[in-house]
């Protein structure tokens, strides 16, 4: 009897401990809100450190600003710099605002900035190469950047992320483990504690330049599991949670205490079409397939309404996207452009040129869900016109695509416009040495566009560009783009004063507020 | 005993040579490598020219057995390279993620034994009574679900219906209790059906017999002599299952991220972080073949049976 009572005791010292532990987390929870007003987030993204010239979470937490930034409508504004100009876009003057202060104290000058993108640069291997700078001088609040050419797209880079300004200084004296854990940027938050790939514990920045912060301090925790995020908003340990899984919604928006947020995003989800492989070279071939793709369907059953109907590489709710229709399944016409390009039906129902039936292999991959279930879908519809599509999928596609030359078509996911212009898709997916070129397209008058917009400063000459290459890609089906998926985005009702932004860069703001 | 450690590390040196020329091999077959993240392609304008110049300083474009050769060489000197992402030296990686997974898997240990050892005695002393179908029925259970499912599972429970723990993080002892939990469970109640075995077959013995008839306490006969014998059983088999211990630790890490080793395997795994996952591996293999000595060593002081075995040699 006695091993009984020994196993007994055991137990409910353990329940004892358990219970104990959770006790006292509630406790202090609940009596740190009465005091303070206090934020608590999950993103999808961890970060090992704060550098902001590596990563984006520096930003994302109101830590650091840059010298311009995208406004609501992803339009190019300025930020920690008033005004900028240029003459013959190889010579910039940035003027940077009087009224800015290091966390620390110290006042922002062009100095400060001229050795903070200097780190910067030093610090990211890409970034060089995007921001193309020859010399910067410092003079005053003045910030005169030389480029190593022509360079129009300079303001749309400076609203990298990757370009925030830090008093390097600091840094310096500090040495490069603490900076990269204590970044001292000029943003409405400042660090409080970090725990790498854990969390980030911010403190309001009572001296922030644009006003004195809403909320006195905010954490911010990493988890990669959607379904995880999803539930520690229903249990209101977290009041704001980025990129929720679709098949939650449905519970969380009964929720009165929660609200959902679907947000147009930057990303394009597309068809890209190999330009080396015989069946899809033909213009016809590909417009056939553009029509076989049900984009309706798409948005509506894959992306569970949280998402757009594509009609160009941008999202149609841009400056620079179009507002052209966009187009509708359509089996019929898709046979007869078969026809057209010398296919017949076969007895079974196949659509063949010299005996030979149409069978395409389209690749596909994962890592984003949504991927597999268009491949399918266009699958499906193809067959439908006599289109036979193997589906092949790949565990690492941008590999995959580039080592192998007899496949036809591939979806793929790209974020289109991550700073507001187009013209990094353009020359990344286009150009003859872009890396994400793995179709290898080439179309003169395409790239003689991207050619003229890399030269062009004028913002609405810009747009126009912007314009007309997407429309010679979708003239030449150089690309099929299917939807804009939406960013999903949970909260409590009781933040205030805040909206979640396309770009995803602003998330913790200074007119953030809880009710 | 000396000799068992002794045959221990040379065979210790072999399998880790043998581990790591497995990974090494399998790793630079698997398509891809690490350049277009290190670049940043999805963000960066990028060209053919610059990833064939990453590709060349980071020595990719060389033949396999020269890449495998100088990590080889470097590793004589202790020394496991830098993470490509991090620019980290891949030995403090580990260092700053042990610590984690090692509270973690401390915790579930010791859910697993506060499991095992009351469920696998209780099934074993009522055999096919109403605790041992329970604990058959949990063991089936353990042996079916998959860590993930459990720990949402658990989540949903505790911290959403109940609001009595947090979901995930680290730090506090609340925050231990679920991914623990998560962890040992599935192990403890398959380890609870070993140790009944184990119970159930010296009980038939006869020096328990002879205990009963010189009037040994029935609770003694159970813990100081069925007991004993039948956790050898069980340790080999943790033993060997240890590397699936570990496993379930990539799993349950993710769920509740808890940034430990495991979680630092999966990241590596998809950024094509090599030298990170051949620097895992190697922990791993050391770590798994350790423990299996530590369990060989533990016989001697639970059966006294092997010490004299050793001096009649």
């Amino acid at each position: 009897m006695r091993n009984y009572k020994n196993i007994l005791v055991g137990m409910l010292c353990l329940v004892l401990v358990f219970m104990a532990g959770c006790s006292t987390t509630q406790n202090s929870s609940e009596k740190q809100e009465e005091k303070e007003k206090n934020v608590n987030m999950i993103f999808s993204f961890k970060a090992a450190n704060l550098d902001p010239h590596t990563g984006f979470i520096p930003i994302r937490a109101g830590l650091t600003e840059t010298l311009l930034k995208l406004d609501d409508k992803s339009n190019i504004e300025g930020w920690l710099a008033e005004r900028w100009e240029t003459t013959d876009n190889e010579k910039w003057v940035f003027e940077i605002r009087d009224d800015v202060k290091f966390q620390d104290g110290k006042k922002l000058d062009a100095e400060s900035v001229k050795q903070s993108l200097e780190r910067s640069i030093e610090a990211n291997e890409s970034l060089g190469d995007s921001l193309k700078i020859k010399s910067m001088e410092a003079d005053g609040q003045a910030l005169t950047i030389h480029t190593t050419e022509p360079y129009p797209a300079l303001p749309s880079e400076l609203v990298n992320p990757y370009t925030s300004i830090v008093n390097m200084e600091e840094a310096k004296k500090d040495g490069e483990e603490a900076f990269r854990n204590n970044p001292i940027g000029t943003g409405p938050f400042k660090v409080k504690e970090f725990k790498s790939n854990q969390f980030v514990e911010v403190e309001k920045n009572e001296d922030y330049w644009a006003g004195e912060p809403k909320l006195d301090s905010a954490k911010i925790k990493f988890n990669e599991d959607a379904n995880v995020r999803a539930l520690a908003l229903q249990s209101k340990e977290a009041d704001v949670v980025y990129n929720l899984p679709a098949e939650s919604l449905d519970t969380i928006e009964k929720d009165n205490k929660l609200r959902v947020e679907s947000i147009p995003g930057l990303r394009a989800h597309f068809v890209l079409y190999n330009s080396q492989s015989k069946n899809v070279k033909d213009l016809k071939v590909r417009q056939a397939l553009d029509l076989l793709i049900d984009r309706k369907s798409v948005v509506n059953d894959i992306m569970l309404g949280h998402g757009l109907e594509a009609n160009g590489p941008f999202n149609s709710t841009l400056p620079f996207g179009l507002d052209e229709e966009v187009s509708e399944l359509n089996v019929e016409k898709a046979k007869s452009l078969l026809t057209q390009a010398g296919y017949k039906e076969n007895a079974e129902g196949l659509m063949e040129k010299d005996g030979k039936p149409l069978t395409l292999e389209l690749v596909t991959y994962k890592a984003r869900p949504e991927l597999p279930l268009i491949a399918q879908l266009l699958q499906s519809d193809a067959s439908k016109a006599g289109i036979k599509i193997d589906i092949k999928t790949v565990e690492n596609a941008d590999t995959h695509l580039v080592e192998n030359k007899d496949w036809d078509l591939a979806t793929y996911s790209n974020n289109t416009s991550p700073r507001g212009d187009g013209s990094y898709f353009f020359n990344t997916a286009f150009t003859e040495t872009g890396a994400l070129n793995v179709g290898k397209i080439n179309i003169p008058e395409l790239n003689t566009i991207i050619e003229k917009l890399n030269r062009t400063t004028d913002l609405d000459e810009r747009t126009k560009l912007t314009q007309d290459a997407s429309k010679v890609i979708n003239k030449e089906v150089a690309h099929s783009y299917a939807v804009y998926p939406n960013i999903i985005i949970g909260m409590n009702k009781r933040i205030v004063n805040w909206e979640p932004t396309a770009e995803e860069y602003y998330i913790l703001t200074h007119n953030m507020d809880v009710k | 005993m000396l000799t068992i450690i002794k045959n221990r590390v040379i065979q210790l040196v072999v399998v880790l040579f043998i581990l790591s020329l497995f990974t090494f091999t399998l790793m630079k077959m698997a398509p891809g490598d690490p350049v277009l993240t290190i670049l940043n392609a999805d963000e960066m304008v990028v060209t053919e020219e610059d990833q064939a110049e990453l590709r060349n300083k980071l020595g990719f474009d060389q033949p396999l057995y020269v890449q495998y050769g100088k990590w080889m060489f470097n590793l004589m000197q202790l020394d496991l390279g830098k993470s490509y992402m991090s620019g980290k030296p891949v030995i403090e990686e580990l260092l700053t993620r042990i610590p984690i997974t090692a509270e973690l898997t401390f915790f579930a240990m010791t859910i697993m034994l506060c499991i095992t050892v009351p469920l696998g005695v209780w099934s074993a002393k009522y055999v096919n009574k109403w605790p041992d179908q329970l604990s058959r029925i949990l063991a089936l259970i353990g042996a079916s679900i998959p860590n993930f499912w459990l720990g949402l599972i658990l989540i949903y429970l505790f911290a959403f219906k109940l609001g009595v723990l947090p979901s995930s993080g680290i730090g506090s002892y609340s925050q231990i209790i679920l991914p623990a939990f998560t962890l040992g469970f599935t192990f403890a109640v398959v380890y609870a059906r070993l140790l009944r075995a184990g119970i159930l077959q010296s009980l038939s013995e006869d020096y328990i017999y002879a205990a009963r008839a010189r009037g040994v306490k029935e609770w003694r006969i159970l813990w100081l002599h069925a007991f004993r014998a039948a956790v050898l059983p069980v340790l080999t088999i943790f033993g060997l299952s240890l590397g699936s211990f570990l496993g379930g630790a990539v799993v349950v890490e993710i769920l509740f991220s808890w940034p430990g080793l495991g979680s630092l395997a999966v990241d590596a795994i998809f950024n094509r972080d090599y030298p990170v996952i051949q620097g895992y591996v190697l922990l791993t293999g050391v770590f798994v073949v350790l423990t299996n000595l530590f369990v060989d060593l533990s016989y001697y002081v639970i059966d006294p049976r092997m010490k004299r075995k050793e001096e009649a040699l």
